[in-house]
């Protein structure tokens, strides 16, 4: 009973086992895969689409059901995911099915012609012959000018040629499909341990926390800090570059220094950092003022951050208390209308340590607020350097190293199923019905038959032609004579 | 129908005839365009070098109609030879090109444009002298004269490329791309050649261009708009792009009227179908005479689809559903529209030409058998070619957006041509598929590529919004 529940088991998976690897299912899973991922582009997807813009487009009704079978994220739906792994095992049942065949033939080519196989091989030519040791060499010599290097195949009672080339050929269909597992392999790694994340950095600002796509932050184990970014333009105005310095922080040492821009990003223990958005913050980086004492006309540059305090004299320091890009005074109030730098104002204290004064400056002046006229100092702007953001995308793929092995692979194993020929030759002296000696010459190639051919019919000629003349040399009884019966 | 006849029997008689004036027309043309030259003072620029193209790539598809009207082989050799003048202007194109803009000409799509009907001249030239196909110009010839008219266009102006195109995995991706789909366009061709050669029924064409027609005149119709209108992209004149309202949300004016007439071209597409339908289920061959002049019917409406849309979207102002006052339109705003309808044409005639010359074009193709393993060869070839351009564009993206791999729509159509032709090696290696069924799933591989180059691009938005 035991025994026949196990078998009845076995022979399920067994037929489960065959099934998989049958050429008619891996294409109706091929066909699955074609029209669901068509159907995925067509349909508009769920993180890459906003979710007021998903709920313009569809109906509730119908949006419902869309997310209910997963169709709104189809690429990353579980049942997706299966039609996948499902392809990956058909994939390897077939390669498993057919490998021992594959490899049987790999391992012990068929080097000693039987007759069955003499009369069944479509190219093949029968040449009569005089002498069998002097045949077989013209014949080898055929073959070695035509690119093979024969070997002398000697059995109990007979001797014969047989030469091949590109005989690995014959199993580069599994490196392709072994290639795809690779790739599948890293896509699968990365679909589990992989992930994604967004970080915004201002000059000299460092973090070791990124925002992951879903909302959630994330800890590095290291810090990131930005040392400065910028954009290049083109004279037409468009933007040419974008770049930023990084520095990454471990343990609070700089390790590694790189300037990256769009298309070069920077990879430190597995997770890459990329340029991706650059902007204006609305705030200002620095000031450059230039301070003139009431006293003495002396004039000097200053270079003021906001919060930065900076000395004038022994006595006095001045702090850029405030920036507003774009002020307006409205309600006895100062508004900034927007972030752009369109009518910027300044507000500086200018404190003296002596007599525990502070003042409010200006830059202008804006009436009601400004106290200019007891200012130690009167400044103005010279220079402006707003502060600008980098968008670094930060991502994690720990499979990408199995993706490009499989690309490479699969580059390879394509070369080698379409550009390399598998050939074979075999010659080797036989008797016909009436005993007469006969020098048999086979080939077979296992693609681009027709060039070969070709090939093999020149080869043929050429040994015929070759007998011919050593035969001649020989001189006895011409060839010909025997050949026209 | 009758003149046909008549040159059918007497091909000798007007053998040169064609050949002169298409000759003299080529002479003229130049010479108008050499009078240009000589006032602007530049010769060689890629758009004079794409014009002189262009007017041998017409000469050449003249004259391999020419060949398919009267039958006489000495027009094939003729059209080979503007070919050949033609691949070396386009040649000068792509090198002046590539010399202005200091970077391979693969960043526009009129750039890539440019490549691909330059690799498609390539391709026909080593078909027509290897492999012995010499009407594959034919078929080619159209979609490389529909290539050059779009080129003339887009805008031809050197655009500085952005920072996410400055890689060499650009040109390696683009130039893969180019090379595989050329290689596509040449299986195709040589795929309906095999059908021809291998008795497919003529009556089959007829459904197959009727379906095509039906095919392009419903993608132009998702254009359609309430009251008959056909909503086309909105076109800034000044700075020679496209409007938009948002980022990645285009403007559309809307044609009045212009939806009505696509609407009866579809029609007039259609009826030979159903009048094939007919014909299949009741066997009578007078419906099969009717689609056959309704073929004809059809070209006519079709052409003057064509005249209105090129009048009335070339210049003009336009109202819009989504903002107020008036915008202009044009030409280049509409690309695939255009290539729609200038395509469906093109398939037309060449079944009129497959309905009347059927003979002539059999006897100038090689056998049955030959164009299949050239058909398997071609794929053979475009398949790695994919395969590498796949690699190379995911290779790309990494470095690029950090991630090789987002199932962007022009992503996964790429994903879904490689499937497509990898079940049609499956098919042909471990199934023995030859002959009819194998040329069915190369041109169903080409449908694919077809739609992903175009169709993606116009349908689909998604990150590829460069070309």
């Amino acid at each position: 009973m035991a025994a026949s529940a196990h078998s009845a088991i076995w022979k399920t998976v067994r037929k489960i086992w065959q099934t998989l690897g049958a050429i008619k299912t891996g294409v109706v899973l091929l066909i699955l895969v074609v029209i669901i991922s068509a159907a995925g582009t067509v349909i508009l997807q769920r993180p890459a689409t906003e979710a007021d813009e998903m709920q313009r487009a569809y109906s509730p009704q119908v949006l419902r059901l869309l997310d209910w079978v997963g169709l709104t994220d189809v690429f990353h739906a579980w049942w997706f995911v299966l039609l996948l792994s499902l392809v990956s095992l058909s994939i390897i049942a077939a390669s498993l099915q057919r490998f021992p065949n594959a490899w049987r033939f790999f391992s012990r080519p068929y080097k000693s012609t039987d007759e069955s196989f003499r009369n069944a091989l479509a190219n093949h030519a029968l040449i009569p012959v005089k002498d069998e040791e002097q045949a077989l060499s013209v014949a080898e010599r055929a073959f070695h000018k035509a690119g093979f290097r024969p070997e002398h195949i000697v059995r109990e009672n007979s001797f014969s040629l047989f030469g091949e080339r590109n005989r690995f050929s014959e199993l580069a269909v599994y490196i392709v499909h072994a290639s795809l597992l690779l790739i599948f392999l890293g896509g699968i790694v990365d679909a589990l341990y992989g992930w994604r994340a967004f970080v915004t950095l201002n000059r000299g600002q460092q973090s070791s926390q990124v925002q992951m796509q879903n909302g959630s932050p994330r800890n590095l184990g290291f810090a990131v800090r930005c040392d400065g970014a910028g954009q290049e333009n083109y004279a037409d105005g468009t933007p040419k570059r974008w770049w930023s310095d990084l520095v990454v922080l471990d343990d609070g040492q700089a390790v590694v220094r790189k300037q990256i821009v769009v298309n070069d990003p920077l990879v430190y223990r597995g997770i890459r950092f990329y340029q991706a958005s650059y902007g204006k913050t609305g705030k200002i980086d620095k000031l450059v003022l230039t301070a003139t004492p009431r006293e003495s006309a002396a004039p000097k540059d200053i270079t003021i951050a906001p919060d930065e305090t900076v000395p004038l004299d022994p006595d006095t320091t001045v702090r850029l208390a405030e920036f507003i890009p774009d002020y307006v005074v409205r309600d006895g109030q100062i508004y900034s209308r927007s972030g752009d730098v369109e009518n910027p104002a300044a507000h500086l204290v200018v404190e003296s340590r002596k007599s525990h004064q502070a003042v409010n400056f200006w830059l202008p002046a804006i009436p009601g607020f400004e106290q200019n006229a007891s200012s130690p100092y009167t400044f103005e702007g010279k220079d402006l350097q707003m502060a600008y953001f980098t968008g670094l995308e930060v991502s994690h793929e720990p499979g990408q190293w199995s993706v490009w092995a499989g690309v490479l692979v699969m580059g390879f194993g394509l070369a080698v199923v379409f550009y390399f020929v598998h050939v074979r030759v075999w010659a080797a002296p036989v008797r016909d019905a009436r005993g007469q000696l006969l020098l048999w010459v086979g080939g077979t190639a296992n693609k681009n038959k027709d060039a070969f051919e070709l090939r093999f019919r020149e080869m043929v000629e050429q040994i015929k032609t070759e007998l011919k003349v050593s035969s001649k040399a020989g001189a006895e009884t011409p060839v010909t004579s025997l050949a026209g019966k | 129908m009758a003149r046909v006849a008549r040159a059918e029997q007497q091909p000798a008689a007007t053998g040169t005839t064609l050949v002169v004036v298409v000759g003299l027309g080529v002479a003229f043309l130049l010479f108008m365009a050499f009078l240009n030259v000589v006032k602007s003072g530049n010769l060689l620029n890629d758009s004079n070098l794409l014009y002189a193209a262009l007017i041998f790539y017409s000469a050449a598809g003249t004259l391999y109609l020419g060949f398919g009207v009267t039958g006489i082989p000495s027009y094939i050799r003729f059209a080979s030879l503007a070919t050949w003048a033609g691949l070396i202007a386009n040649t000068g194109a792509v090198a002046h090109r590539w010399y202005e803009s200091g970077h391979p000409p693969f960043a526009s799509i009129y750039e890539m444009l440019l490549s691909f009907v330059w690799t498609l001249a390539v391709l026909t030239l080593i078909a027509e002298k290897k492999y012995g196909v010499k009407i594959i110009g034919t078929v080619t010839m159209p979609v490389a004269i529909v290539g050059v008219v779009l080129m003339q266009l887009l805008r031809t102006e050197v655009h500085p490329l952005v920072p996410a195109l400055q890689s060499t995995w650009l040109h390696v991706h683009v130039t893969l791309a180019m090379l595989a789909y050329a290689a596509c366009a040449l299986s195709f061709a040589l795929a309906m050649m095999f059908l021809i050669k291998d008795k497919m029924q003529t009556e089959t064409f007829l459904a197959a261009t009727s379906l095509f027609g039906v095919g392009t005149y419903l993608g132009v119709l998702t254009r359609f708009e309430k009251w008959g209108g056909l909503s086309l992209v909105a076109w800034d004149p000044e700075r020679k792009s496209e409007v938009f309202l948002a980022k990645g949300v285009r403007l559309f004016v809307v044609i009045p009227d212009l939806g009505w007439l696509m609407l009866l071209v579809l029609a007039a597409v259609a009826a030979p179908l159903a009048l094939y339908l007919v014909w299949r289920k009741t066997g009578k061959e007078t419906f099969i005479d009717i689609a056959n002049r309704a073929v004809f019917v059809s070209i006519l409406l079709q052409v003057m689809a064509l005249v209105f849309f090129l009048l009335r979207a070339r210049d003009g102002r336009y109202g819009s559903l989504d903002a107020d006052g008036l915008f202009a339109t044009s030409l280049a705003a509409s690309p695939f529209i255009l290539s729609g309808l200038v395509g469906s044409i093109f398939v037309s005639l060449l079944y009129l030409l497959l309905l009347w010359r059927r003979p002539d074009l059999e006897r100038m193709l090689p056998s049955a058998e030959e164009l299949d393993r050239i058909t398997y060869k071609t794929i053979a070839i475009a398949f790695p070619l994919l395969t590498l351009m796949i690699a190379a564009g995911a290779y790309w993206a990494n470095r690029t957006w950090g991630s090789y791999w987002s199932w962007d729509p022009k992503e996964t159509w790429a994903a879904i041509t490689w499937l497509v032709y990898a079940g049609y090696l499956h098919m042909r290696v471990t199934r023995g598929w030859r002959g009819r069924r194998a040329a069915y799933f190369a041109i169903l591989g080409f449908a694919v590529v077809m739609f992903t180059f175009f169709g993606v691009t116009y349908l689909l938005p998604g990150l590829h919004a460069y070309a």
